[in-house]
């Protein structure tokens, strides 16, 4: 048995009314961690191809991993894995909150939900008496996710649904306290089992290889993210909303659905001036977790919880509306709802872009904020034009026309960074196996927004540097850690550099032109540096390097393209909207993304042939199974 | 020749606008330098927190470029910048 785990599997039947107990797979958890990896290995293995994902064959699975339940900063956050209703290949989502750190009191390292109730339904565990209670939820059907988290108590801890999730909103998230696993609909596959809400307990303490060890470099490291300009000082003063400023002077914040990079009046939903106006309420975070990039906002009085940078970009500035307490109350409403702020923003705006160009009846009009709450409360109740945009982007161009502005891919809604000012970017939102999402890699912080930037307008690294942050954003989501820790990476000094100093300039282009040496180098197994190697080694037992969580990220990737395939997608959807490959923002630029010239290569790094299918001896060497 | 300067929050604060329309820019040097006349009272002010900004042109990184002997256009957008982390 491997340290860092509970041993454990629940399994539970909601059809059947049934549940069992079962031992974790030591060879599953050795090559894929737990989280996201191992979760997409039990959905590969226990079902059929071609499943109804809101359907009783597709599973909901809650996974952990190793650094859940310890003290280790930014680590108690909960994979949800399932096949999605939004884009039909692989779902999952990951989420802060409680439910991690309630799941592994239990003695839970994933809890898989099989089946479907025929009326509305909550589970309450507990993991020290081994046993499972089907509670009837008919009263808490309904409710939002805050009043049902509160009718629930403070013993034990929740996981929940709102009225979004009931009601199958594409979209729809699952709530662990103020966070949400918001992306892909793992909420509304939850609403199709009719599973309002699961609540864990249980007293199970985490045991470690090399405990004091773990403890004294936590210790310092806690010391070190307090220290450090992103995760001590800008993150935990500006929350996630600081970038603003920076993502509109570089022209990719979504603007009038994505039509353009800039907003005047952005600097109205920044973190700056949120702290200036004095609109901050009180600061918060997950667990354990020293950033505490959250925080809540002043709303006439009131303390809402503030929204973060993809939801000020989406239902702000995407909208043409620079309104922060109108948008946190949008936040409030959607979280309360249990939906996905990304998804809803973009929605919206497609919305508004037909009705701009007459294809769409409606009263939604850019910069209007008037019906706005109506709209998000009928997209929740699944009433009137609400039905049409529960199902997102893509099934509402089907419907209206406007494509070529449909701003997703693979039927998941884009994130708020413009990839025509991030290739690499782009390069990663086309080939992530979920879809368009910036959690999955996040390069756009290594060529648009962080300290250390690329030209993000070249084709160096372009290929390259998505395949190795997807790879470490895999290995991240299956420990499962927050994807900010990576922001320590880059050290102090580096944040103190001048941008146009001669030493930077060649910093940077030695790191434009390192190409196939960044991956070797990053592949070394050598010994574990960086703090999530040595947290997973010092709590196994076994020895992580970068070159074994580049091994395991390049596994869970290759096994998620290989399920998606299963599915029926294909290369031809790994693609941009037609208006960031060919609609330029920049007035130097004469086109959009050159995704042409930069699929093939980012093709050959995986492995892959050349209509994006992996190799045998690809996934040979990665030893997939399939 | 007219363009516009997008300063960082805390240089829009010092200054009290977020915004500078200049004329007679024809590069980023000239720009940085009618920015900082803008300034006169608060030079120390300026210079420090101008240590860590990057400057982009209409979106585009001049260090990347030509830096100071970017070119500049009519109606351009000349942006002080930040690092800064989100998600």
């Amino acid at each position: 048995m491997i340290k860092g785990y509970a041993n454990r599997i629940l399994e539970v039947d909601l059809a059947a009314r049934t549940f069992s107990f079962q031992p974790l797979d030591d060879e599953i958890a050795r090559l894929y961690i737990g989280g996201k990896g191992y979760g997409t290995r039990l959905l590969y293995d226990t079902t059929k191809p071609g499943i109804d994902a809101l359907g009783p064959e597709n599973p909901l699975i809650f996974a952990t991993g190793p650094l859940n339940g310890s003290l280790a900063p930014q680590s108690n956050r909960f994979a949800v894995v399932c096949k999605s209703p939004l884009t039909g290949g692989i779902g999952n989502a990951a989420c802060g909150g409680s439910f991690a750190l309630g799941l592994k009191k239990a003695g839970l390292d994933v809890l898989v939900i099989r089946n479907q109730s025929p009326t509305p339904l909550r589970l309450e565990v507990d993991g020290d008496a081994g046993t499972v209670a089907f509670v009837d939820a008919t009263e808490l059907w309904g409710r939002g996710t805050s009043a049902t988290q509160e009718a629930l108590g403070k013993s034990g801890y929740h996981a929940v649904i709102g009225p979004a999730g009931e009601n199958q909103v594409l979209y729809a998230g699952i709530v662990s306290q103020e966070r949400i696993a918001g992306r892909t609909g793992v909420g509304a596959v939850m609403g199709s089992k009719r599973l309002k809400a699961i609540t864990v307990k249980g007293t199970a303490k985490l045991e470690m290889e090399d405990e004091e060890k773990f403890k004294a470099y936590t210790k310092w490291l806690r010391q070190h993210f307090r220290a450090h300009p992103v995760l001590g000082e800008k993150l935990r003063r500006y929350g996630t909303m600081g970038i603003v400023n920076t993502t509109n002077g570089r022209n990719i914040l979504p603007t009038h659905n994505f039509r353009f990079g800039h907003h005047p009046h952005a600097m109205q939903l920044s973190g700056e001036y949120l702290e200036d106006n004095g609109l901050v309420g009180v600061k918060s975070s997950c667990i354990h977790c020293p950033v505490a990039c959250g925080r809540d906002v002043m709303v006439d009085g009131a303390r809402v919880k503030g929204p973060e940078y993809e939801t000020v970009a989406l239902l702000g500035t995407n909208l043409d509306i620079v309104d922060i307490k109108q948008v946190s109350e949008w936040n409030q409403l959607a979280d309360d709802l249990g939906m996905d702020t990304i998804s809803l923003g973009v929605t919206l705006g497609f919305a508004m872009e037909l009705q701009e160009l007459g294809m769409l009846e409606t009263d939604l009009a850019f910069g209007k904020p008037e019906g706005i709450s109506a709209m998000i409360r009928d997209i929740a109740f699944r009433r009137g034009l609400g039905d049409d945009l529960a199902q997102g982007v893509k099934r509402l161009s089907e419907k209206y026309g406007g494509w070529s502005f449909a701003m997703h891919v693979k039927g998941l809604e884009l994130s708020a960074y413009d990839p025509r000012g991030s290739y690499a970017q782009g390069v990663e939102y086309a080939t992530t196996n979920r879809g368009g999402c910036h959690v999955q890699g996040a390069s756009m912080y290594m060529e648009s927004t962080g300290p250390l930037t690329i030209n993000p307008q070249s084709l160096r690294l372009k290929a390259e540097l998505p395949v190795v942050q997807q790879n470490l954003a895999c290995a991240l989501n299956a420990m499962v850690l927050c994807m900010f820790s990576t922001y320590g990476i880059i050290p102090a000094f580096v944040h103190r550099m001048d941008p146009n100093s001669f030493l930077y300039r060649m910093l940077v282009g030695a790191f434009e032109r390192s190409g196939p040496m960044y991956r070797w180098l990053l592949g070394l197994k050598v010994r574990p540096l960086l703090w999530f190697e040595q947290w997973l080694t010092y709590i196994t037992g076994q020895t992580f390097t970068s070159g074994h969580l580049q091994e395991i990220g390049a596994r869970i990737f290759n096994l998620e393209r290989m399920y998606n395939l299963r599915e029926g997608l294909t290369g031809q959807d790994d693609t941009l909207p037609p208006r960031m490959l060919h609609e330029p923002t920049f007035k130097h630029l004469h086109s959009g993304v050159p995704l042409d010239s930069l699929l093939p290569r980012y093709y050959q790094i995986r492995g892959w042939d050349a209509q994006g299918v992996p190799l045998p001896r690809t996934l040979k060497k990665l030893q997939v199974r399939v | 020749m007219s363009i516009t300067v997008e300063l960082t929050y805390d240089l829009a604060k010092l200054l009290g606008t977020r915004h500078l329309e200049l004329e007679g820019a024809a590069t980023v040097g000239d720009a940085l330098r009618l920015t900082r006349v803008h300034f006169a009272e608060q030079q120390a002010d300026f210079d420090r927190l101008t240590r860590v900004t990057a400057l982009a042109v209409n979106g585009v990184l001049i260090n990347h470029r030509n830096l100071w002997a970017t070119p500049l256009a009519p109606g351009d957008r000349v942006s002080f910048l930040k690092a800064a982390a989100g998600g």
